[in-house]
């Protein structure tokens, strides 16, 4: 039976004061349960990163709390929250962010050392880790010697070295062409049903929807209804009706992203260009 | 434990090295200056250093040779002769002028003994000792001021006929040359009287040493050992306020160029500072890893700056013998010490600059 593994409850993060003040996360609630993946999509500028900030034990919130394993990290004293970023919290960033000056081994040995395991252990366990992401002919490479997919295994074998609880995922396949891209997105989805972690995964990818378990709007610092969502006919992404660039079109009314998705559907109407068909799915997303 | 700190520092090789290499010019320039003050003291103080004498007497309270003037009466002579320990006994005359000749001059310690004695130079390369109105000169000095046997130089105004030439006495600073005990006490008028007492010794030198000092009235006496040591220590004390200098002047080039190095290498990993701040490293973890790349920095900095002052010690040895470098342990110890005081504050503004790293920036996109 799962668990909930992370929860954070009216979390609120708010930036500057008076004029300049900025509400990036507002009341957001939120639950997963161990062997969950979550994935967290929105617009650039929704609140999604400093959410994740402070899901990571990153960013202090506003207000608000965060339960890990039980434990309410926003109670948590500056000093402990590096050994505990270490211990409870996976990281898989976009930009894979490997140490340059270090190997695919030692960049998982170097995880294992911030969370207490050294020497020997720490190889053993990092050479684990990466033969069974399949890094085995890999492990003295430096990560400028490694292709994109290859970094991202590395990135989630340091993510798991400690077996955290929860893993956090910030675009973790937006710098890998699709099929690599794919790969991981299944590599995270098996990570969770196996190794019964969390995840939680923040992206525009809707390739992503694919192995998530949930699927969660955040717009303006705050979750919406998925099933109110309307789909951009250009790039697939989920918008919200109620403030999205919008044309009509022999009676019906197209949603966008944004209004270079509005140019560019609008620019290929006018032209007579075909537009590719998109598929819709049952929440409304699509894929083309 | 993986070794962070020092990948991150010596990954960028061409970094590193520019790092390395400008602490490194920094200490060459301390150790050097020090090698050849080292040098040049020793230099001062060989005449001493090579002499037979195991004890010198000199006038009471005076304490060397250099900056000095010691006048003991050549009646003590026969009294020290007959004292225990004592196997021989010879005086000698000192004074300072310069060896002049048409081609130049240079400051010289111009030494009165009797020929055929202990007193006068311990090698002659060429020629023989000097007889009245004549002189032994260094080698390397008549190398410069083109002096040959058999030349007439000027000394103390009046001129001698080169007789032989000595080598080892020609330092940085001066030469020594080398006359009659009786041609010199008759320029300086000065009769039945020594400038100095060289005593050989047949049992332990400091016994005699004492026994000397309290048989004689109005004499000092010293160890050749404590002798050389005072005559260095006394040209060391002159030049205190230049070596300070010398010393600032290194220790201000070495932290700013340690301080620029580590800043340029904290700036240039910024990021990677973020990421291990996101992964788990706290502030003790950062600090520790710019500790250590300081202190990998000026220990590959130290050896590199020996093992170049030592090289700059056999070219100046090669190409100009008359000025020695010569590294003491001392001298390494103080070139460590302040490359360790360099380090610890050339890290104060990397370190604030890695502990303000955001671990959130890991998720702002490098593109």
């Amino acid at each position: 039976m799962s668990k909930t593994a992370l929860a954070a409850r009216q979390l609120n993060k708010t930036f500057g004061e008076g004029a300049t003040e900025v509400h990036a996360v507002r009341g957001v609630d939120l639950e997963v349960n161990t062997g969950e993946v979550v994935l967290i999509m929105g617009p650039s500028g929704s609140g999604k990163t400093t959410l994740l900030s402070m899901l990571g034990a990153m960013l202090r919130p506003t207000s608000g709390e965060i339960v890990v394993d039980g434990d309410n990290i926003t109670a948590i004293p500056e000093s402990r929250l590096p050994k505990l970023r270490a211990t409870t919290f996976g990281f898989v960033f976009q930009d894979f962010n490997l140490l340059g000056a270090l190997t695919a081994l030692e960049n998982v040995e170097f995880a294992l050392n911030l969370g207490g395991v050294t020497g020997r252990h720490a190889r053993e366990r990092a050479e684990e880790l990466l033969t069974r992401l399949g890094l085995a002919e890999r492990l003295s490479f430096r990560p400028d010697q490694l292709s994109g997919g290859e970094k991202q295994r590395v990135a989630i074998a340091r993510a798991l070295a400690n077996q955290p609880p929860v893993i956090l995922a910030d675009e973790p396949t937006a710098n890998l062409d699709s099929k690599i891209g794919h790969e991981i997105a299944r590599l995270l989805r098996r990570i969770a049903t196996e190794d019964k972690r969390a995840v939680v995964m923040v992206s525009h990818d809707i390739r992503l929807k694919d192995v998530a378990d949930r699927i969660l709007w955040l717009e303006d610092g705050a979750f919406r209804e998925l099933h109110n969502m309307a789909t951009d006919p250009i790039c697939g992404m989920s918008v919200d009706p109620q403030s999205a660039p919008h044309l009509q079109i022999d009676g019906e009314i197209v949603y966008f992203c944004s209004t270079a998705c509005r140019d560019e559907y609008a620019t290929a109407e006018s032209d007579g260009r075909h537009t590719a068909p998109l598929m819709h799915t049952e929440d409304g997303s699509g894929d083309r | 434990m993986v070794p962070v700190a020092r990948r991150m520092l010596f990954t960028d090789r061409r970094r590193a090295l520019l790092g390395v290499a400008g602490v490194a010019i920094a200490l060459v320039m301390a150790l050097t200056l020090d090698g050849i003050f080292a040098g040049t003291t020793r230099q001062v103080s060989r005449y001493i250093d090579t002499s037979p004498a195991d004890v010198f007497v000199s006038q009471e309270g005076v304490r060397t040779i250099h900056m000095a003037t010691s006048v003991v009466p050549l009646a003590v002579t026969d009294q020290i002769r007959q004292l225990p320990g004592v196997s021989w006994v010879e005086a000698i005359l000192f004074s300072s002028d310069a060896l002049r000749v048409p081609a130049g001059r240079r400051p010289s310690y111009v030494i009165g003994y009797p020929p055929g004695g202990r007193g006068g130079p311990q090698t002659l390369v060429e020629g023989r000792e000097p007889a009245t109105g004549e002189i032994v000169v260094d080698d390397s000095a008549a190398k410069a001021l083109d002096i040959a046997l058999g030349d007439e130089v000027e000394v103390m105004g009046r001129r001698w006929r080169v007789s032989g030439l000595t080598t080892g006495m020609t330092s940085i600073v001066n030469t020594s040359v080398y006359v009659t005990f009786d041609d010199l006490a008759a320029l300086l008028g000065l009769p039945n009287t020594a400038s100095y007492l060289l005593i050989g010794s047949s049992g332990d030198p400091e016994s005699v040493a004492e026994s000397i000092e309290a048989a004689v009235s109005g004499v000092s006496t010293q160890t050749r050992q404590r002798f050389s040591a005072e005559e260095r220590a006394v040209v060391r004390e002159m030049s205190t306020d230049l070596l300070n200098i010398m010393a600032i002047a290194a220790f201000l080039v070495g932290l700013a160029v340690i301080g620029l190095v580590l800043y340029a290498a904290v700036l240039s990993r910024l990021r990677d500072i973020g990421v291990m701040k996101a992964l788990g490293l706290g502030r003790l973890g950062v600090s520790r890893l710019v500790l250590i790349q300081a202190m990998w920095t000026v220990v590959t900095a130290l050896a590199l700056a020996v093992a170049v002052t030592f090289s700059i010690g056999a070219i100046v040895a090669a190409l100009a013998p008359d000025i020695d470098v010569v590294v003491e342990a001392t001298s390494l110890l103080r070139a460590g010490t302040g490359g360790v005081l360099v380090a610890g504050v050339g890290v104060v503004i990397p370190l604030i600059k890695v502990w303000r790293v955001d671990p959130a920036t890991v998720f702002r996109r490098t593109s």
